[in-house]
């Protein structure tokens, strides 16, 4: 088992005559299993499309996306998922059809939620278990007392925490998440970190995009900054404060370091 | 006795028509696909049902197969054939959205009924196949309508019964998630192109049951019967009974197939006051189908029940 699970290699994204990702030589970046990835960089930088990239929602217009040794650079989204890997996305995603609690359980029914399945009734044995776990994260992420409420009716920043619930229930090995504290109050935040903490220490592989980076430079164990679809830097959360290309770039003369 | 055989009819060609509406109410209300060519299944199944179940031709017959089986295998063949014709349709047209879809699944009904009228081996042209054969229910000591009625409503509440048990399960989830955000979807390992189609096939094989049932009750077989005319009929019946309920799909279709039975049965002197009638038959439909769509009735049904 090699130490890299996620691995990006020569990518090039072009919409159009666009290069969203790549810039010359096209993105290359890797990560370590069970590592604690931040991903920042300016607005436009590339970051939602390197995450579209490695979860299959868009295809390399050139380069590789190498998931636990395997080319995904042509698989579907779906599979991808399937194959462990979760994601939110940065404008919160919901189904409005699901209630709260169905809208998390629906990433646990992955194994017997086909036709025949329903049919035979197959899923009903599982089913006890699977709504326990729902509600087990359900209370992790603070939205156990919205279980029955139409999503309709929840905030923007629990939204973000339902997502996240969506990806907990599955346990991705690989799990992406895109400005999860954008719009949070500062008690889900703390919630948010308990989960990150925990998932970190269970050897999942995280991937987060963040703006807020008092919350991620805590958290993360390496940082990879991206400009104009480029790689601008990398190193762990103290270099990279430091670092003075990345201070220009992004954080600004006045950042505190 | 007219009561009689209004009601009787009206159970009869409600439930089967039913059958259409609670698969529409599947494929559109809860996966999200228009189609606007609902009756190539319908057609498929009765002509499978009638090819399966014939004697081989003879004399001025200009169809090549008849099979001469029995009338529970020609059942079966109408499920299986209705649901070959949604896969070949289904496969290159599920790529598309919204009212691309309901195009290509409009032409492709249309392609089908054009194949029944020119192709004289498979279906005998325009003549039809009219030497359907069908079980006989007096065997039971039951009259002949009474029987198919009571057949048509077994079939339309085991419809009924598939589609709840599907949508009351993971996969009826998978549906509702799938329609609602294909992105969402795939991040949790949903694959939104497979779904589709197994919805798009799954609803055509009760459409194709009905088909056969159909068949049998008319015995006869012809293009003329299997126009756009009866998919509009049940898009029509799905607007009136509300979507996303399976009471109000039946509802809905059994309303319908009332009205145009009392229409019907209404005695008329001579064929202009029948002509007229017929006109205020289907300007009245139209009216009604307004008032429904402005007075959306289902909503407040569902506000009150708190789904």
């Amino acid at each position: 088992m090699s130490d890299t699970i996620v691995s990006v290699q020569n990518a090039v994204v072009d919409f159009g005559g666009f290069r969203a990702v790549g810039g010359k030589a096209g993105l290359s970046l890797d990560v370590k299993r069970g590592g604690f990835l931040g991903l920042i960089g300016p607005n436009g930088a590339g970051k939602s499309t390197t995450f579209n990239l490695i979860s299959g929602v868009l295809k390399p217009t050139s380069g590789h996306v190498i998931l636990d040794g395997k080319d995904m650079s042509s698989v579907r989204a779906a599979e991808i998922s399937a194959h462990g890997l979760g994601r939110t996305f940065q404008t919160p995603r919901a189904f409005p059809s699901l209630s709260v609690f169905e809208n998390v359980i629906i990433g646990a029914d992955h194994s017997e939620d086909g036709p025949i399945d329903a049919l035979m009734g197959r899923w009903i044995e599982t089913d006890a278990v699977i709504k326990e776990k729902a509600e087990q994260v359900l209370q992790r992420v603070g939205l156990a007392e919205r279980r029955n409420d139409s999503v309709e009716n929840l905030s923007g920043g629990e939204l973000r925490m339902l997502e996240v619930a969506r990806q907990l229930i599955r346990e991705p090995r690989i799990l992406l998440l895109d400005e999860p504290t954008a719009g949070v109050d500062p008690t889900l935040q703390g919630k948010l970190a308990k989960i990150l903490t925990e998932l970190h220490a269970s050897g999942t592989t995280l991937i987060v995009v963040e703006h807020n980076l008092g919350f991620l430079l805590k958290l993360a164990d390496s940082i990879v900054v991206l400009l104009n679809g480029e790689l601008l830097a990398k190193g762990d959360p103290d270099s990279i404060r430091r670092d003075p290309k990345v201070i220009s770039a992004y954080l600004g003369a006045d950042h505190e370091a | 006795m007219i009561l009689y055989s209004i009601i009787l009819a009206t159970l009869m060609y409600g439930a089967v028509y039913s059958v259409l509406t609670l698969s529409l109410n599947f494929q559109y209300a809860r996966g999200g696909m228009i189609n606007f060519g609902l009756v190539a299944y319908f057609a498929a199944g009765a002509y499978a049902y009638a090819i399966f179940t014939q004697e081989a031709p003879s004399g001025l017959d200009q169809y090549l197969f008849g099979f001469d089986l029995p009338w529970y295998v020609g059942f079966l063949a109408a499920g299986a054939a209705a649901l070959l014709f949604a896969l070949i349709t289904g496969w290159p047209t599920l790529r598309l959205r919204g009212e691309y879809l309901a195009l290509t699944t409009f032409a492709f009904a249309e392609v089908l009924h054009s194949f029944l009228l020119n192709e004289r081996r498979v279906g005998n042209g325009s003549v039809g196949l009219s030497n359907v054969d069908r079980f006989d229910p007096t065997v039971l000591g039951i009259s002949d309508r009474l029987g198919y009625a009571v057949a048509a409503v077994a079939l339309m509440l085991l419809t009924a019964w598939f589609y709840n048990r599907l949508l009351k399960s993971p996969f009826g989830r998978s549906v509702d998630a799938v329609h609602d955000d294909e992105l969402a979807a795939q991040a949790v390992g949903k694959d939104d192109a497979r779904i589709r189609l197994q919805v798009f096939i799954i609803s055509a094989v009760p459409i194709g049951f009905a088909g056969a049932l159909y068949a049998m009750i008319t015995t006869l077989v012809a293009p003329s019967l299997f126009t756009a005319e009866i998919t509009f009929f049940v898009w029509i019946a799905l607007a009136l009974g509300g979507e996303k309920t399976i009471l109000g799909a039946i509802l809905g279709t059994i309303a319908l197939v009332l009205f145009q039975e009392v229409v019907g049965s209404i005695p008329f002197e001579t064929s202009r006051a029948a002509e007229v009638a017929a006109s205020a038959e289907e300007i009245i439909t139209g009216i009604l189908f307004i008032i429904v769509l402005r007075l959306r009735p289902w909503e407040k049904l569902s506000r009150e029940s708190g789904a």
